[in-house]
C-alpha cells in the first residue's frame, strides 16, 4: 500500500515538450521574440521600398516617416499596457485632439505660457483616463463600451468649441523647438540642433516607450499589471489591487495620448480638432496588434508596439510615394492587422495547450 | 514512503484551529450543518466528501472569503472572525485554491514573488530585484525538493504536478500556521499527485504547519493525513484518526452509505464518531 514517491527519473519525463515540427519551433521562437519577427518584416518593408523609389531612406522621407511613427506610437504603448490589463482605450483618438486644442485656447485667451497650458493639457489627458478606468471598473461596463462613448463624447466636445476650426498655434521657444517644431532644412546638417528637431517627435516617442518597457518588465507596477490581464480571478485572490492597476493604465492612457496630441499641434502650429478621432485610435490599435501585443490581455511589448508603428508609417508613406493612392494603403494595412492577429492567437493558443 | 515513517500525531500537541458549531445557508440552501472541527498543531486534517456536502464552504469560512451565520473560530486560543482573504493570510491562514492563481504569463520565480515582491533602487527608481527573487525562487524550491526545468520558465509551460508544487510553495513560504489545499489532486494524473502526496508528506514529518486537504476520495490521501473528517449534506459524520483505523475499516464504513445507522455501526466500531 505504500506509495512511492516519484524518483527524479520520473519528474523530468513531466513538464516541457521539445517542440516537435519546424512550424512549432518557429511558432515557439515568435512566442519569445514577438518584437524580433515584428521588426524583420520592418526591414524587409524599407528594403523593398527603398527598392522601389531610392528617395525614401532621404532624410527628408525618413522624418515623416518617423513623425507618424512617433505619433502611432505614443498612443500605441499606452494602448499596450491597457490591453495587457485586458481592456482597450479607444477614446485616446480625441483626447488626442481635445488636450492641444485645451492647451492652445488657454494660450491665446488667458496669456498662460505654453509649458503650463500643455502641462494642463495632458492633466485633462489623465482626467479622462480615469474617468474611463472608473466607469469600467467600478460600473462594469467593458471598456470596448466605456471609450466609444468616451470618443464620441469627446469628440463631439473638441469639435463644438469653436465651431471645428483649427486653430493656429502660438510658438513660444524653445517650447515649440523641443516638442516637435521642425527647424531642419535641407542646408542643415543631420547632427546640428536643427537636424535634431527633424526627428524630435520621433524621440520623445523612443523615450516614452523604452520608459513603458522599463515600467513592464522591472516594477512591481508591471508586474501587476501582467497578473491582472493574465489571471484577473487569481491575482485578486494573491491579494493584487486590479481595479487600480486598470484605472492607471487608463491614465497613463489618457496622459501619453494627450503628450501626442501635444506634440502634433507643436509640430504642424496648428490645433484642428479633427486632428485625431476614430481612425487614428484604430491606427494605434494597429500599431500595437502588429507589435505583438495580444488582445486577450497578460501580454504584449511596448517596443513591439514601436516597431509596429513604424510598419504603419511605412505602409502608409512608402506607397503613397511609389504612386498609390492612399486608400490603398489601407488594404495592406487591414491585410497585416488581420495577418498579425491570427499570428497572436496562434501562438497564445499554442501555448495555452502547452505545445510549446 | 508510507505512513509508517512518520509516528502519530502527539495528542498533546496543542490546538492550533477549532471551528465550533458553524452554520451557514446560502438563500434557500443549506451548506452547513452545525459543522465542528479541530486542528492540531502540525496535524494533516482532509476533508471528505461529495459535490455540495460542504467542505468548499467552509474552508472559505476559514479562509474569510464567506461569513457563518452561528458558530465561532477559535484560532491560536482567540476567538477570530477573518472578513476577507487578505486578513485570513495576514493571520497565517493561507488557501491554495483550485484555480492555484497562478499568472501564466510570468515566471516560476515571480509568481513565488508577485504580490511580495522584492526591489532595490537604481538611479532612484524602484525596480524589482529580479535576481534576488530568482536566487530565493531556486534555493526553496530546491529545499522542497520541488523539480522543475527552471525557476525562469512561465509557469504556463509546468505540467499540472509541477504548477500545483509551486502554488503550494509559494504558500508556505510566508510560513503560514495553516495551510489549506483545495482539492490539491484534482487535475492531476497519477504520477504528478504522487508528487504533490510527498509534497505534503515531507511538511507534515516537520510538524510545523497545521494542514488542511479537501479531497474527493478519502484513499488518496489516506497515507499522507492524520484524521480524516467525512462531510455529509452539511454535517461531519465521521471523525477517524488514520493511526486507529484501518483504510480496510473505512471502506466498509463508507460503502455502508454514511448514514445514520452506518455511522452509529461506524462509532461502535471505531469508537470516535462525533
Amino acid at each position: 500500500m505504500a506509495r512511492t514517491t516519484p524518483t527524479s527519473q520520473q519528474v523530468r519525463k513531466v513538464g516541457i515538450k521539445a517542440p516537435e515540427g519546424g512550424f512549432e519551433k518557429v511558432l515557439m521562437v515568435l512566442s519569445r521574440y514577438r518584437e524580433a519577427s515584428i521588426a524583420v518584416v520592418a526591414v524587409v518593408l524599407v528594403i523593398y521600398f527603398q527598392i522601389s523609389n531610392p528617395a525614401f531612406l532621404s532624410s527628408q522621407e525618413l522624418s515623416v516617416v518617423l513623425r507618424d511613427t512617433a505619433r502611432f506610437g505614443m498612443i500605441a504603448v499606452a494602448q499596450v499596457m491597457l490591453m495587457i490589463t485586458g481592456e482597450i482605450d479607444l477614446s485616446v483618438g480625441s483626447t488626442f485632439s481635445l488636450a492641444p486644442y485645451v492647451m492652445v485656447l488657454m494660450t491665446i485667451s488667458w496669456g498662460v505660457p505654453l509649458a503650463i497650458s500643455a502641462l494642463a493639457g495632458i492633466l485633462l489627458g489623465v482626467l479622462i483616463g480615469l474617468i474611463n478606468g472608473l466607469i469600467t471598473v467600478r460600473f462594469r461596463v467593458p471598456s470596448l463600451i466605456t471609450t466609444v462613448g468616451t470618443l464620441f463624447l469627446l469628440q463631439g466636445v473638441v469639435v463644438s468649441i469653436y465651431n471645428s476650426q483649427p486653430i493656429v498655434a502660438p510658438v513660444q521657444e524653445p517650447f515649440n523647438a523641443i516638442f516637435g517644431e521642425n527647424l531642419y532644412s535641407p542646408t542643415d546638417s543631420l547632427w546640428s540642433w536643427h537636424g535634431l528637431t527633424a526627428f524630435s517627435p520621433f524621440l520623445w516617442t523612443v523615450a516614452v516607450v523604452l520608459a513603458m518597457a522599463l515600467v513592464l518588465n522591472r516594477t512591481t507596477f508591471g508586474l501587476h499589471t501582467i497578473a491582472t490581464g493574465s489571471n484577473i480571478i487569481g491575482a485578486k485572490e494573491i491579494g493584487i489591487r486590479t481595479d487600480r492597476i486598470k484605472i492607471y493604465n487608463f491614465m497613463i492612457a489618457g496622459g501619453l495620448a494627450a503628450a501626442a496630441g501635444v506634440i502634433n499641434t507643436v509640430e504642424f502650429a496648428s490645433a484642428d480638432p479633427l486632428a485625431g478621432g476614430p481612425f487614428l485610435t484604430l491606427q494605434a490599435v494597429a500599431a500595437a496588434v502588429i507589435g505583438g501585443t495580444s488582445l486577450l490581455g497578460g501580454s504584449g511589448t511596448p517596443i513591439g508596439a514601436l516597431v509596429g508603428a513604424f510598419v504603419v508609417a511605412t505602409l502608409n508613406n512608402g506607397l503613397v510615394m511609389m504612386g498609390a493612392q492612399a486608400t490603398v494603403s489601407d488594404i495592406y494595412l487591414g491585410a497585416a492587422i488581420v495577418l498579425a492577429m491570427i499570428l497572436n492567437v496562434q501562438v497564445d493558443r499554442m501555448r495555452a495547450r502547452r505545445r510549446i | 514512503m508510507s505512513s509508517k515513517d512518520i509516528p502519530a500525531i502527539d495528542p498533546r500537541a496543542p490546538i492550533i484551529l477549532e471551528m465550533n458549531h458553524i452554520s451557514k445557508t446560502f438563500g434557500a440552501v443549506t451548506a452547513l450543518v452545525d459543522v465542528s472541527i479541530k486542528l492540531r498543531q502540525g496535524e494533516v486534517l482532509a476533508l471528505v466528501g461529495d459535490n455540495g456536502a460542504g467542505k468548499s464552504t467552509l474552508i472559505k469560512i476559514l479562509s474569510g472569503f464567506h461569513r457563518p451565520d452561528s458558530g465561532t473560530i477559535i484560532y491560536q486560543g482567540k476567538e477570530v472572525r477573518f472578513y476577507s482573504p487578505r486578513e485570513a493570510r495576514a493571520h497565517g491562514v493561507e488557501t491554495v485554491y483550485q484555480d492555484l492563481a497562478l499568472i501564466n504569463h510570468l515566471s516560476v520565480y515571480h509568481n513565488m514573488f508577485v504580490g511580495r515582491e522584492y526591489h532595490k533602487w537604481i538611479l532612484g527608481l524602484k525596480l524589482l530585484d529580479n535576481k534576488k527573487m530568482r536566487d530565493l525562487a531556486r534555493a526553496y524550491l530546491d529545499t522542497l525538493g520541488i523539480q522543475i526545468p527552471s525557476v525562469d520558465s512561465l509557469v504556463d509551460l509546468l505540467s499540472g504536478g509541477q504548477r500545483q508544487s509551486v502554488a503550494v510553495a509559494r504558500s508556505i513560504y510566508s510560513s503560514p500556521t495553516i495551510l489549506v489545499l483545495d482539492e490539491p489532486l484534482a487535475a492531476l494524473g497519477v504520477r504528478e499527485g504522487a508528487h504533490v502526496l510527498g509534497l505534503i508528506q515531507n511538511l507534515r514529518r516537520q510538524r510545523s504547519v497545521s494542514i488542511i486537504l479537501i479531497v474527493h476520495n478519502y484513499n488518496q490521501v489516506f497515507e499522507v493525513c492524520d484524521r480524516i473528517n467525512f462531510l455529509h449534506s452539511g454535517e461531519v459524520v465521521l471523525d477517524a484518526s488514520t493511526s486507529e483505523t484501518s483504510e480496510e475499516q473505512l471502506i466498509r464504513i463508507v460503502k455502508s452509505g454514511l448514514g445514520r445507522e452506518a455511522i452509529a455501526a461506524a462509532a461502535a466500531e471505531i469508537g470516535n464518531a462525533m
